[in-house]
């Protein structure tokens, strides 16, 4: 019988199969790791040189997230304190901590602490902690509940896309002006969030960008 | 656009290879790449990839990628925190500080923006009473030269590293010795502090000499001014007083020549429109075009050997028409010569500041020899100007040996020990000293210096020098405002300043900035308080310090007895003129590369210097360039491809002893029968961005031709030499791009602009496309005022500091990828060889219609509803078709990743050293992305800026609604550096900004508005105010011709006006 088929074609079935393969590994890994929480980080929850909890800070002794975190309000960075606020009070307390042992260190030596970043947007994006805070706000909406967090994580994705959901309703997210740095607020019984911040956006004529000048530069 | 790519040449061992086989040497795989492409090495060498291969190739790099980034997860990246909280310090915020920068004509007073500790940018400072808080080219670079990493940075002594401690105990033994043959070389300066510690040096060792050189110094001014008027007498131009301004050599409208504050008032009184006074006229004679030539109303082509001739002609009709006999006496006392200047430009001219005695300038350029400025001394005092429009102040100089004086004493042996202090004499000092052989002659010498440069390595000791933005100072602006300098940065690499070293030749101990400089504060300031200290650093100047003003007499006797001196031009020579670079000024700024690749004002050469002469000698000395329209033949050869293979013929220039190459370009304009080439280039075996750039003029110029050298020889070799012109057309075509028009025109026809060339015959304009509302409350334009923007530069370099807009070499340039976000087209228009100049500034237009948006397939250009046309890098995927339908030709695109790759190194590939140096990642604005490759960009209308305002506005409004807060006064980096005002940018939604006046001034218009894409940028166009009796001055403001249009058409004025898009903000929303 004649050879209805070329030669190469013996390979072609394999040659397939494993072109088959490869497609189908590449999308699989690809998905799992563009599609998925963890390319955007969600849960970030890496080892910080100082076990610092914000539970013990915030929710027990209450302090306010502008004690340490003190320029939110005027620069476009939310600063991380300087170890001369840590050492502000432990100088008194916990002085002779295991667990505060590098920021001592750091006190004696003048080096500073390296704290992991959780919260890394990309170089292009120019991000204002200042307007967000003072046009209403929370430190919760992006941050989610910091104050019950023994150590930090990434709450929210931080995406683009996150980004201009509120950007094209910061109703969802607006807050009395006296609420934004409690973690803790929920709109009274008789209300909803979305109400509220209806109210504040036409009040205060809060207008998001979202053309791409708005953060891109 | 053609891709041209230049491979380096093959190596043995090839470190970017694409086969195994490439990479043995194979000689069957070498076979096998000449049968299959037999014309493939020809299609790489010369024209570039195809786009086949290019595919290809491109094909495998995204594989490639994609291998690479599987594998990758985002880096940990820290938080930094300072250890104590450093005073006034926010991070993320910007502090200003105001200090200046030391300068040739005193100071450039100037407010630095520093980011968490590091000076990104330099500002005018606007508070300075000599300043209206511009800037020039080159204190806008100096934020480069701090951070330059070529910088020296290591005490050295006989080449080995050593120490400070081991060089402060050194220079504590000589100040312990008795001076007899210690010599310092350093550069006139107007510190107080250092004048104090020179006085304090010169009592100490009364044998001391105390010698000054700069190259460019106004030696010649001061010396004629002391004839004239005695000693330490300083006239200071009143410009808004000024009717009639005749500069004779002098480029006094371009801040590098004569310092900020110098010309301020002439550029309100260019005005047409102003209240009170009429609008100024300028005379101009020069030998090539100058910014201020440039500017002109009347310009005379004339060899510098000449001017003198010229001025005593002048000064002659002068005498007569005024009566003066001491004009007289001086004009007569002048050598005559024969010349060829027109005797009418002459009289006319001279009529002309006779009408206007007691309200006209004189000047001559600061290196205009001494007998010919004290000629313009004696014509502006038989014009009654001294006291007028030409304040006399009493200054504090006090004279200083020359160079020539210390090489004659070196060369007698009585200098054991030379201090050279920020001065480079074995590259730049005049020629006939030898002051290489010199120096060998000196046993101790120590050189404080920014590079270990020609001087440093042929020192015994060599320390780095510190900026001065690394240390404290002081200085006197021209007119004797005390300025402060202080530092914004401790010494990056252990520099020290000049007055640190003086202080411990004093016998002083530990070195003190502050207290050094507050010691003079307490002696000059009337009340020495904490306060006025804090105040004096605050503001940046103490109030009401300048010199003193005086009525001195002119002295006509020792006036004639200097002008006597005068040199007749010689007949039939050639001369060769000595300019200052307008990006290496005498070559200190040899290695700044954002300086190199400004082009020059008038010739847009970049990179190099090179040698240029006129037309019609050009001809006659058989130099072929194909340059400024003169292609012929040459661009025919190249397929017409002229941009890629500019060439100029190498010339020899000897002066009987030296000889120089160079290489020449025609320069319309230029005098016949000179040549003129800038200083400063051709070093070698400094650094590495020095090397090979340009050619070194500093061999033919010797004690007595520090001007200009009468009598060169030249002979043109049959080499050429590569330029990189970044305009090497000059015609606009017949599009009318520039506009100007007479003051008459002006007087007919205030609108005369709007309805020029096409403008007067399109139909409305109606668009296809329809586009989101331009809705917000803030909507950005901007204007420049053609009528006094001289093209000086600053707002060019101010806008490479202030974008991070980066360098991309002299080859990328001649492939025309220059990334100057704002340039400066320079047109000519009229005959060649005595054209008319103008200069245009061109960024963004930030059309409504914008052509870009449409054609982006990613929409990566897109509109902001403020107005503003913005470019997402992140979303740009480098298909160029924007850059393609611009029709400014404003859009840059990253071919290569120039901020990460060294420019010599850009056709490497992957393989190449990746990275920038640490120094350079602290000069970039932290507020703007560095782009990388494959990305376009373009101004932003410093969009960075705008935000920030926007930002402030609504931080400031908090709980309130947004529209109660107005947006505070901002300007952008060209706005604010340009020294004339000519750019104004702001909200031309508001009818009562200043943009919106001027955009509704009668000059304004918009270019190509058939286009119909609405630009927000509004020129205004120029006017020029000729002599109606001056020869040639039919020809004045006619650059558009004659403008016809506008008068057969004027029914069509009425659609002519270029606000036309006042109906889209009607109704204005809150941010």
């Amino acid at each position: 019988m004649a050879n209805f088929f070329p030669k190469w074609t013996n390979w072609l079935p394999l040659k397939v199969v494993i072109c088959a393969g490869a497609i189908v590994t590449f999308l699989v890994a690809g998905i799992s790791y563009y599609f998925t929480p963890k390319y955007t980080r969600v849960g970030y929850e890496p080892t910080q040189p100082v076990p610092f909890s914000h539970v013990i800070h915030v929710q027990q002794l209450g302090m306010d997230c502008r004690y340490c975190h003190s320029f939110v309000e005027v620069a476009s960075h939310s600063n991380i304190p300087t170890t001369q606020t840590c050492m502000a009070c432990h100088t008194q307390i916990k002085a002779d901590s295991p667990k505060l042992a590098a920021v001592r260190e750091s006190w004696k030596t003048g080096e500073p602490v390296n704290w992991v970043r959780i919260h890394k947007l990309p170089d292009y994006t120019y991000f204002n902690h200042a307007v967000h805070v003072n046009r209403g706000v929370s430190c919760y909406s992006c941050h989610g509940a910091v104050n019950e967090m023994k150590v930090v994580y990434q709450h929210e994705t931080q995406s683009m896309s996150w980004c201009l959901d509120c950007h094209r309703a910061p109703e969802n997210h607006l807050r009395p002006p006296s609420e934004i740095y409690n973690m803790a607020w929920h709109p009274p019984a008789d209300t909803t969030q979305r109400q509220i911040g209806l109210k504040f956006k036409e009040e205060w004529e809060v207008n998001p960008p979202v053309t791409c000048g708005g953060c891109h530069r | 656009m053609k891709i041209n790519f230049h491979h380096p040449a093959p190596e043995k061992t090839p470190r970017i290879w694409r086969s195994l086989r490439e990479l043995e040497n194979d000689p069957e795989f070498e076979k096998h790449l000449h049968t299959e492409f037999p014309r493939g090495a020809d299609v790489y060498q010369d024209s570039g990839l195809s786009k086949r291969d290019f595919i290809k190739l491109m094909g495998a790099s995204i594989a490639l990628a994609g291998v690479g980034l599987t594998g990758c997860r985002r880096p940990e990246s820290y938080l930094v925190p300072f250890t104590k909280g450093v005073e006034f310090t926010i991070p993320g915020k910007f502090l200003y500080y105001a200090t200046s920068m030391p300068a040739r004509f005193g100071a450039i007073p100037l407010v630095a923006t520093t980011s968490d500790g590091r000076p990104t940018k330099l500002e005018g400072n606007p508070l300075h009473p000599f300043s209206n808080g511009g800037t020039d080219t080159f204190a806008q670079a100096e934020t480069l030269n701090l951070y330059d990493p070529h910088r020296s940075k290591q005490i050295t002594e006989n080449g080995k590293p050593s120490s400070r401690e081991a060089f402060d105990a050194y220079v504590a033994s000589v100040a312990q010795s008795d001076g007899s043959n210690l010599a310092i070389l350093t550069e006139p300066s107007s510190s107080p502090t250092r004048a104090r510690f020179r006085a304090a040096l010169q009592t100490k060792f009364p044998k001391l000499v105390w010698a000054e050189y700069d190259p460019l110094a106004p030696t010649a001014a001061n010396a004629a001014n002391e004839a004239s008027f005695g000693s330490s007498v300083r006239l200071v131009p009143q410009f808004s007083r000024a009717d009639v301004i005749l500069a004779i050599d002098s480029d006094f409208l371009n801040p590098i020549e004569t310092g900020i504050g110098y010309a301020q008032g002439f550029s309100a009184r260019r005005n047409p429109e102003q209240k009170g006074a009429s609008m100024n006229r300028l005379y101009a004679v020069e030998n090539h075009y100058t910014v201020t030539g440039g500017m002109a109303d009347h310009r005379l082509r004339c060899k510098i050997s000449e001017t003198g001739e010229f001025a005593r002609q002048l000064g002659l009709a002068l005498a007569a028409a005024t009566n003066n006999a001491a004009l007289a006496e001086v004009a007569n006392a002048f050598p005559a010569s024969q010349t060829s200047i027109d005797p009418a430009w002459i009289k006319e001219c001279a009529a002309d500041l006779a009408k206007n005695a007691g309200s006209s300038i004189v000047l001559a350029g600061p290196m205009t020899p001494a007998p010919v400025q004290v000629l313009v001394n004696a014509i502006n005092n038989a014009l009654g100007n001294i006291g007028s429009t030409l304040l006399p102040v009493k200054a504090d100089l006090v004279p200083a040996a020359s160079i020539e004086d210390l090489a004659a004493a070196i060369d007698k042996g009585n200098v054991k020990t030379l201090f050279l202090m920020g001065v480079n004499p074995v590259y730049n000092a005049p020629a006939n000293l030898g002051f290489k052989e010199l120096l060998s002659k000196v046993p101790d010498t120590v050189h404080l210096g920014f590079f270990e440069d020609e001087t440093g390595t042929a020192s015994r000791w060599h320390v780095p020098a510190a900026h001065f933005l690394e240390s404290w100072g002081d200085c006197r602006t021209f007119d004797g405002t005390y300025t402060s300098v202080q530092p914004m940065i401790l010494p990056l690499w252990n520099g020290v300043s000049e007055i640190e070293v003086l202080n411990i030749l004093s016998g002083a101990t530990a070195p003190e900035g502050p207290s050094l400089v507050r010691e003079t504060f307490n002696a000059i300031a009337p009340q020495a308080t904490a306060e006025s200290w804090n105040a004096f650093l605050r503001d940046g100047f103490l109030p009401e310090s300048a010199f003193q003003q005086i009525q001195p007499t002119f002295n006509a006797a020792t006036a004639s007895g200097l002008a006597k001196k005068g040199a007749p031009a010689k007949a039939d020579a050639l001369e060769l003129v000595f300019l200052q670079s307008s990006s290496v000024d005498d070559g200190r700024y040899a290695n700044n590369s954002w300086l190199l690749e400004t082009p020059d004002f008038v010739t847009k050469v970049t990179w190099d210097n090179v040698l240029m002469v006129s037309p019609a000698t050009a001809v006659r000395l058989g130099i072929k360039t194909n340059n400024f329209g003169l292609l012929g033949d040459v661009a025919e050869k190249m397929g017409n491809d002229v941009n890629y293979d500019l060439i100029g013929d190498i010339v020899e220039l000897s002066d009987g002893k030296s000889t120089i190459e160079a290489a020449a370009i025609v320069a319309p304009g230029h005098a016949d029968d000179s040549l003129s080439i800038a200083l400063g280039y051709g070093r070698k075996g400094v650094s590495a961005l020095m090397d090979g750039v340009g050619f070194d003029a500093y061999p033919l110029r010797s004690s007595n031709s520090m001007r200009f050298l009468d009598g060169v020889t030249i002979k043109v070799t049959d080499r050429n030499y590569p330029i990189a012109q970044t305009q090497e057309h000059r015609s606009m075509e017949g599009r009318d791009l520039v506009r100007e028009g007479s003051l008459e025109r002006y007087a007919k026809d205030n609108a005369f602009a709007q309805t020029m060339g096409m403008d007067s015959h399109i139909p409305p304009n109606i668009s296809l496309y329809t586009h989101p509302e331009l809705n917000a409350k803030d909507q950005w334009g901007m204007t420049v005022d053609l009528n006094t923007c001289t093209g000086c530069n600053a707002c060019v370099v101010a806008c490479q500091a202030e974008n991070n807009v980066p360098v991309v070499g002299k080859d990328q340039v001649r492939k025309n990828r220059d990334m100057a976000w704002i340039r400066l087209d320079r047109y000519f228009a009229g005959d060649s060889s005595d054209p008319e100049m103008l200069s245009h500034a061109i960024m963004c237009q930030h059309c409504e219609n914008a052509p870009c948006e449409t054609v982006c397939p990613v929409n990566a250009t897109v509109h902001s509803e403020d107005g503003l046309n913005l470019m997402a890098y992140n979303r740009c995927i480098g298909t160029r078709y924007c850059a393609n339908n611009c029709p400014w030709k404003v859009r840059r695109f990253n071919y290569f990743d120039y901020n990460q790759r060294p420019i010599d190194e850009l056709y490497w590939g992957p393989l190449a050293k990746k990275g920038m140096a640490d120094s350079l990642k602290m000069s970039k604005n932290p507020n703007v992305t560095v782009r990388m490759r494959g990305v376009m960009e373009k101004c932003t209308f410093c969009i960075q800026r705008i935000e920030e305002a926007k930002i402030s506005r609504l931080v400031e409004a908090g709980p309130t609604p947004a529209s109660d807060t107005p947006i505070a006064p901002f300007k952008v980096a060209c706005q604010q550096a340009c020294p004339n005002d000519s750019i104004v940018f702001g909200n031309i939604a508001d009818p009562k900004s200043q943009v919106s006046r001027m955009r509704k001034d009668p000059r304004g218009y918009v270019m190509f508005k058939y286009l119909n894409v609405s630009p927000r940028v509004t020129y205004l166009a120029r006017i020029r105010n000729p002599n109606p009796k001056m020869p040639g001055a039919d020809l004045v403001g006619m650059a558009n011709g004659s403008g016809h249009h506008g008068d057969a058409h004027g029914e069509h004025a009425d659609q002519g006006h270029v606000d036309s898009h006042s109906d889209h903000h009607t109704e204005p929303a809150a941010h």
